[in-house]
């Protein structure tokens, strides 16, 4: 159970950290755009579209790296006064409930929305060259799929939680400065962690 | 149960579901996927041909393309940026030092660090935090107030979603669908004059009771030409952060306008 959770954690990280460059890429078309636009007085005709398609991808592709890092925003004031097999508990059960049901539903049409822009061949209306917009489409279920994938994790994660009363540590991440600069100084206080 | 009650039932218990610690983000998505597949049914109909789904799918994309929302990452990975670049932190010394004769002269250079970095990130936390770590402890060991050394970054951190550009006036413009040039336009002056108002307070109370800040006496005394010459290369970057930022919400403006002409009027289409 631990290898799958690891193996499954490894794929979201991959992936989210994949399309975290797409912001690289994002930055470097738009300021482009922006030479081309104002020095040159002569816009791309794709800037456009691909803007909106990096930040669609990215978006929902780092969902799972965001879930398998616990990154999600909690509601968590009662939360976290609770036994961890008590989090457990009440998470295991909610994501039945909740996760599921949501994650499923946005494979599944997401599938058949994506399936239907890829047999036309869609393309954008935005501009007359015609940039493909099925691939962003297609996103949808591929972002679904990788969610259920971290989900079923998550559901492991639990589980192992309630035996031991521990949560599964979730490795390390990127540390913002100031979490740096905390161990630097030697302070030894709650994490900031939103 | 009348549509009203069911809303109300929706509404209960969605705050429920938060109160439990689930993530708002699948809390919201499955409680829209179940009232919505029991407000679209019709009898006799197989659940996956309920219209609800199709409805999600046409909501998740049109929020993977909404073009103001686009700032957010590109915002997110400047103030990454920043943060790694540790423009803070000179900013805030060579603050302190070229305005080591104003009253309260730590508080005044937290402060305006705060308000000018508020420029350039949009959020409260991030801001708040590393003032706390960086100037706190020097106004603390300098003698300050310590009432009045924490309300200083907790004020001065929160100027950050008040002065544009800030997150929460792009979501919110994505949301109502209005312009985010003139909600920027429009928070301004406000956060100006907040920034304002706190320096004048800051700099009052120090007058009528210098107990309150007392200089600090192992501040280097540099001169005038070096003292400007830190502004300066703490400045720069930031500065030029500034100018970037002003460019792009017109540049987006444009932007919509060229590709959707109605776009400025009738706002998002959602």
């Amino acid at each position: 159970m631990i290898k799958f959770i690891r193996t499954v954690d490894y794929l979201s990280e991959t992936i989210g950290k994949t399309f975290g460059w797409t912001v690289l890429v994002l930055t470097a078309s738009t300021c482009y755009e922006v030479f081309r636009r104002y020095v040159m007085n002569d816009p791309t005709d794709w800037a456009f579209d691909m803007s909106y398609m990096l930040y669609g991808a990215l978006f929902l592709m780092s969902g799972a790296y965001t879930l398998s890092k616990g990154g999600h925003v909690r509601g968590d004031f009662m939360y976290r006064k609770w036994q961890p097999r008590t989090q457990a508990k009440v998470d295991f059960v909610l994501y039945l409930l909740f996760f599921f049901p949501g994650v499923l539903a946005l494979v599944f049409s997401g599938f058949f929305y994506g399936a239907d822009a890829m047999r036309i061949q869609e393309v954008s209306v935005n501009s007359p060259v015609g940039v493909p917009v099925w691939p962003l489409k297609m996103i949808i279920f591929v972002a679904g799929i990788t969610l259920v994938l971290q989900g079923l994790a998550e559901l492991c994660r639990c589980i192992l939680c309630i035996q031991n009363n521990e949560w599964l540590d979730r490795g390390d991440d990127v540390v913002e400065l100031e979490t740096a600069l905390q161990q630097q100084f030697g302070k030894s206080e709650e994490g900031h962690k939103a | 149960m009348s549509d009203p009650i069911i809303a109300l039932v929706m509404l209960g218990l969605f705050i429920v579901f938060i109160f439990l610690g689930f993530p708002i983000a699948f809390t919201l998505m499955a409680m829209g996927i179940m009232f919505g597949a029991y407000a679209y049914h019709t009898p006799g109909q197989a659940l996956f041909d309920n219209n609800i789904f199709y409805l999600f799918t046409q909501n998740t994309f049109s929020v993977m393309n909404n073009d103001v929302l686009i700032s957010i990452p590109l915002f997110l990975f400047m103030g990454y940026i920043i943060e790694r670049a540790n423009i803070l932190d000179r900013l805030f010394e060579s603050l302190q030092v070229s305005l080591r004769h104003v009253p309260g002269s730590m508080a005044v250079a937290a402060l305006i660090t705060c308000a000018l970095f508020a420029t350039a990130t949009g959020i409260v936390g991030a801001v708040v935090t590393l003032m706390g770590l960086l100037a706190l402890p020097s106004m603390l060991k300098a003698g300050y107030d310590q009432k009045l050394a924490t309300g200083v970054i907790a004020a001065g951190g929160t100027l950050g979603i008040l002065i544009p550009p800030s997150i929460m006036l792009i979501v919110y413009a994505a949301t109502a669908g209005v312009s985010v040039v003139k909600l920027s336009a429009a928070a301004m002056v406000p956060g100006i004059l907040l920034a304002g108002l706190y320096l004048v307070y800051v700099v009052t109370r120090v007058v009528i009771n210098p107990s309150l800040a007392p200089k600090p006496k192992d501040v280097d005394d540099v001169g005038f030409l070096k003292a400007v010459q830190l502004l300066v290369t703490a400045f720069l970057p930031l500065a030029a952060l500034i100018a970037v930022r002003y460019r792009i919400p017109q540049r987006r403006e444009y932007g919509i306008n060229e590709v959707k002409p109605q776009s400025d009027h009738s706002g998002q289409q959602e």
